[in-house]
């Protein structure tokens, strides 16, 4: 285990001087949209809030704690606070793959592709896409959280912004409940999957559904995928742990310590394995950690993209 | 030994909710939570019902292993809130360790 205090003050310094908690400038991380020509105005705006992008740099980063998590190495992480944000970032930046980081952009183009064919009318403008400071909650540095968030909900609510899409449980739950709360600006806050709206079909298909913690929990946005899922005529297993009595997959933990990230996440991934059918997640982190067993896992954007 | 810290719980309201006195210990929560370890949250809750507040400090990288995955606060009988606060415990030790 790393020392949480190390853990949190790079996190924290990183979101301040990069507005991103791995200090990756934003013109690196996200770059999904630009082979598209999205519209910048509709009624709702699709906020991404740059998970998805960042999952390839989680997992470079995860790799290199792995290998020094417990380690003497472990004690010079307190100095990393020191090495500004965008220095670290650029590094993690170019140890991570090209091919990884197009891979992690494909859940937001499918994304883009239900909505489109579901006829929503949405705007995407990459300037008002910024992190939501929902890692620094979690760790419980609300100073940082709070003056993170309050920059991110004024520079939308100046943009005009009303309805929001969002596409992963976390940047879903700061937004409909912590924002609110914490900044004072209120968004009308909806994830993807509830607004699509396709023809019913018969897949005849089976699979596993992992439901992350805050959509299926915090959230209670289960029931939605799962009539979603149910018009597309595919249906699924029983798992002892699902909607909201769901099982964590481990990874909220990656970062202050990777064997109990991994413990949790080998326990989750038997669980879902069980009935042998594929597994579907709707979250970045799951996404990510889940893969990490070699398990038949994909994101429900790409199960849906594939069948409407 | 420890000592007892009375006004313990009133410090705490500032990071977190005062929903520690709700519990009656049942364990529900250290039994279903997956990181299966020591009586965890149960025991830190306990700490702040009789004032433990040096326990929670020597103990604090623990708070740290919860994924926040919100588990124990939807199975607790007695809408204690154990994982909202195991977060406001996050909070109060680092705003500790900045003091320091
Ligand atoms: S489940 Fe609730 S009442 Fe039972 S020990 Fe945990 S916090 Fe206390
Ligand atoms: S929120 Fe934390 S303490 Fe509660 S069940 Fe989840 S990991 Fe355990």
């Amino acid at each position: 285990m790393f020392n949480p205090r190390d853990i949190i003050e790079v996190l924290a310094a990183n979101v301040r001087q990069t507005k991103s908690p791995f200090g990756i400038p934003k013109f690196m991380v996200n770059t999904w949209f630009k082979d598209l020509s999205l519209h910048k105005e509709g009624e709702y705006l699709l906020f991404t809030g740059l998970m998805y992008q960042f999952s390839p740099f989680i997992e470079t980063s995860t790799q290199y704690l792995e290998k020094y998590e417990d380690t003497k190495t472990a004690d010079y992480l307190k100095y990393a606070k020191w090495v500004p944000g965008y220095i670290s970032g650029i590094g993690l930046a170019m140890m991570t793959k090209g091919k990884e980081k197009r891979k992690a952009g494909q859940p937001l183009k499918n994304i883009v592709y239900l909505l489109q064919k579901s006829k929503v009318d949405f705007g995407y403008r990459p300037e008002l896409d910024d992190y939501s400071g929902i890692l620094l909650y979690d760790m419980g540095d609300q100073k940082e959280f709070v003056a993170h968030a309050k920059k991110v909900a004024q520079k939308l609510q100046s943009a005009g912004i009303k309805k929001i899409i969002t596409v992963d449980p976390h940047t879903a739950y700061a937004l409909k409940e912590l924002f609110p709360k914490y900044t004072g600006i209120s968004f009308d806050v909806k994830p993807y999957f509830e607004l699509l709206n396709f023809e019913p079909k018969d897949c005849s298909l089976e699979v596993t559904l992992h439901d992350p913690c805050f959509f299926g929990r915090y959230l209670k946005a289960s029931d939605i995928t799962r009539k979603q899922l149910s018009n597309m005529g595919i249906s699924l297993t029983n798992i002892r742990n699902q909607g909201e009595f769901t099982s964590c997959c481990g990874g909220p933990a990656e970062s202050i310590s990777p064997s109990l990230s991994n413990e949790i996440m080998e326990k989750r991934a038997k669980e879902l394995e069980e009935p042998g059918k594929p597994i579907i997640a709707y979250c970045p982190i799951c996404l990510g950690n889940l893969k990490k067993s070699n398990a038949n896992v994909e994101d429900l954007s790409s199960l849906l993209a594939r069948h409407v | 030994m420890s000592l007892v810290n009375l006004d313990f719980a009133e410090e705490l309201k500032e990071y977190s909710g005062d929903t520690a006195l709700e519990c009656f210990n049942c364990g529900t929560c250290a039994a279903i939570c997956p990181l299966v370890n020591d009586n965890f949250p149960r025991r830190m809750i306990r700490y702040i019902q009789v004032g433990a507040r040096e326990k929670i400090l020597e103990n604090s990288d623990e708070l740290w292993r919860c994924l926040h995955c919100g588990l124990c606060t939807h199975t607790c009988p007695r809408e204690a809130d154990p994982g909202e606060i195991i977060l406001g415990l996050k909070r109060f030790v680092l705003a500790n360790w900045r003091k320091s």
